[in-house]
């Protein structure tokens, strides 16, 4: 059994779910809700980058520039357009509208780029690799994805804790109106979580695009495994969505080595079984919100 | 009360719509005329599956031109392409409403097994003529229907050729396979298992992937430690480029050898970034490029008529999988009936244009078991290794 090469396949593709799951958190940390559409915001971003690339043909820091730009213009254009106008709305109505936003996307890439697979690739060769350890070998899209997750993660840590609007966002997830009356712009919040949450996204689309192909449909399979994994380290907690996606990863990677009939459904199955112990997820405190 | 009352008439004339409408008799229409015969494909033309939807534009291309020629004894024939996005529901409805409110006589090709079994039944109810399908379904012609004919090679008689050429020709012993969990991935399995036990060989390692898998780390990495040599492979386009990249990833280089669906080579180079080369497969038709004069006339015709189309195998393939109804429908003359085209297809025998030798029996309407074998070259380029072969050990020619 390659003990060392699973490690690193399971943790890498870990920190890419762990990646795509921090943006599910970031929204659900503001607003409590568990944005459906998140998958094909990423997938409507790398499509970005790709046509800048095959059709622009800009050089890939530029259109990497560009197109977080427009990840962020994304989220924020989704918020205000699809889930502000709602009246009233309800937890499970803002989710019932995200899903109604993942359908419009899907539809919008599939008219403009067309279902056809695209060859997506990062400035990475994949055919350098290095071997540290014998039989552990490693290759340039693993480096980057731990490269950027940490980067990300630091950045996060730092925000949350000391900046006044990561301040402002916690704030808001745990009490709205209170958040406003302290004079908080709880909308301008929203807009920022949707914003951030969809480059982030958008960084791990094309994490994902690389490793495989770009086409409109793409992003629906790694946004439940980043779903999942933000469940099992709790939906609240930013280092448990991380440490989540990289237990799902090597969870994954270990028992498909024996069982690959199993390998989809392996973490699912952990996932209910912490859920029964722990229903809030491994690293988050379980909170009831009183009436 | 008076609400009561306007809900139950309401209610009393939708039944009787519904009723009405209903009882227009399925099939009534003869399906040609004097002038025309109706003919009819389902496919992809837009949604997840649309790259497939060439096939039954391919098809177009063959009726065309046939009618460029004069149509089959003064009929032009009139095709229609309905979009069913690969789901079965709508394959369900877009064939009611071709065979109820268009009339047509047959159906060609058709993508989608799901699809192809959801309105199986339904044609042969309505005697509806079907040749071509554009998959390797067994349950469409074992046992025989009368009214399905089909071209397509199974997938177990394509992997068993497959796996013939990987031990004899490329002289390799140790064989792995990744197959995607359903049918189609499962009879690619049964062909190569099939083949194998003549040689006494067991396989190095047998894979199953679902596929929407976009992880396939730990299954390379169970075909490396095997040692397998050759990995077959009957999976979906993203699966195969996946698994080439992460087998590139962690330093795997086997020979790599697959279905016919995956023998779009300018496709699988593009989106493989150019890993796709060297990559062997089956495929059930000529090549692209194949200098078979009907292939020339067709890829000449293709540029005159379809201009905004790619000569490509799917393309391609749309013709040869309609082709058997045009050569039936001149075999049976001009008092044209449903019942003269199916005795001329059970009489069609050893006919090849631009695919397989097809011949069909009323006792046998599975029309061919060979492939080709062929090789990606650079650039997507097809390099053919080997001429049509049949599967010796096809088990449903004894």
């Amino acid at each position: 059994m390659p003990v060392g090469q699973l490690l690193v396949e399971g943790l890498a593709i870990g920190a890419c779910y762990g990646l795509f799951a921090t943006a599910v958190v970031i929204i659900y940390k503001t607003s409590e809700v568990v944005n459906f559409a998140q998958g094909e915001m990423a997938m409507f971003s790398s499509f970005v980058a790709f046509h800048i690339l095959s059709v622009y043909r800009y050089p890939f820091w530029l259109a990497f520039l560009i197109t977080m730009v427009f990840s962020i213009l994304l989220g924020i254009l989704i918020e205000y357009l699809f889930l502000r106008p709602a009246k009233h709305p309800t937890i499970l109505g803002m989710i019932v509208i995200t899903l109604g936003a993942e359908m419009f996307l899907v539809g919008l890439a599939g008219w403009k780029w067309g279902a056809e697979q695209k060859y997506f690739s990062l400035p990475l060769d994949p055919s350098v690799t290095y071997e540290p350890v014998k039989g552990m070998i490693i290759n340039n899209w693993a480096i980057a994805v731990f490269a950027v997750t940490t980067c990300i993660m630091l950045f996060l840590y730092l925000f949350f804790k000391y900046s006044k609007l990561g301040v402002a966002m916690r704030a808001t997830q745990q009490n709205k109106h209170a958040a406003k009356i302290m004079g908080i712009r709880t909308e301008r919040v929203f807009s920022f979580a949707w914003g951030f949450s969809s480059l982030i996204g958008a960084i791990a689309g094309m994490f994902f695009a690389s490793r495989a192909t770009l086409d409109p449909a793409f992003m629906m399979e790694p946004f439940l495994r980043a779903f999942a994994a933000a469940v099992l380290g709790g939906l609240m907690s930013i280092p448990g969505v991380i440490i989540g996606g990289g237990l799902m990863g090597l969870i994954e990677n270990f028992f498909g080595y024996y069982f690959p009939h199993w390998k989809p459904i392996v973490a699912f199955i952990v996932i209910i079984l912490v859920l029964c112990l722990r229903p809030s997820g491994l690293f988050a405190k379980h909170f009831v919100k009183k009436v | 009360m008076i609400f009561r009352k306007k809900v139950l008439i309401l209610l009393i004339a939708v039944l009787a719509v519904l009723l009405i409408a209903n009882a227009a008799p399925a099939a009534t229409l003869a399906g040609f005329d004097d002038n025309e015969i109706r003919i009819g494909q389902w496919g992809p033309q837009t949604g997840p599956a649309a790259p497939w939807g060439s096939v039954a534009r391919g098809s177009k291309l063959l009726f065309d031109v046939v009618n460029e020629e004069g149509g089959i004894y003064g009929r032009k024939i009139k095709y229609f392409i309905r979009d069913d996005m690969y789901n079965p529901a709508q394959t369900a409805a877009v064939v009611k409403e071709l065979v109820e409110r268009q009339g047509v006589f047959a159906f060609v090709g058709g993508v989608s097994a799901a699809g192809g079994l959801a309105v199986k039944d339904y044609l042969a109810q309505n005697k509806v003529i079907w040749v071509g399908p554009a998959t390797s379904v067994k349950e469409y012609v074992f046992p025989v229907q009368p009214y399905l004919f089909s071209v397509y090679p199974l997938y177990e008689d394509e992997a068993s050729v497959l796996t013939k050429y990987i031990v004899e020709t490329l002289k390799l012993k140790k064989i792995g396979i990744l197959y995607q969990n359903d049918s189609y991935g499962k009879n690619g399995f049964d062909g190569l298992k099939q083949r194998l036990d003549t040689y006494k060989m067991s396989l190095a390692a047998e894979i199953p992937v679902e596929p929407t898998e976009k992880d396939l780390a730990s299954q390379i990495l169970r075909l490396k430690s095997s040692g397998a040599e050759a990995v077959l492979m009957y999976v979906n386009p993203t699966t195969a480029v996946i698994a080439l990249k992460t087998a590139a990833n962690v330093g795997y280089k086997p020979q790599w050898v697959s279905s016919n669906t995956l023998s779009d080579y300018p496709l699988m180079h593009k989106i493989s970034g150019g890993l796709w080369e060297g990559v062997i497969t089956g495929n059930f038709g000529e090549i692209p490029d194949s200098k078979n004069p009907l292939m020339v006339k067709y890829k000449e015709a293709a540029k005159r008529l379809s201009p905004e189309e790619r000569w490509g195998t799917f393309y391609s393939a749309g013709i040869l999988f309609a082709d058997p109804i045009v050569e039936a429908l001149k075999k049976a003359g001009r008092n044209l009936s449903t019942e003269a085209v199916l005795k001329a297809l059970n009489a069609i025998k050893d006919y090849q244009t631009i695919g397989p030798k097809i011949s069909f029996t009323e006792k046998q309407h599975q029309g061919s078991d060979s492939v080709v074998i062929q090789k990606c070259g650079p650039n997507g380029s097809y390099i053919e290794l080997q001429g049509w072969t049949a599967n010796d050990l096809a088990t449903w020619k004894k």
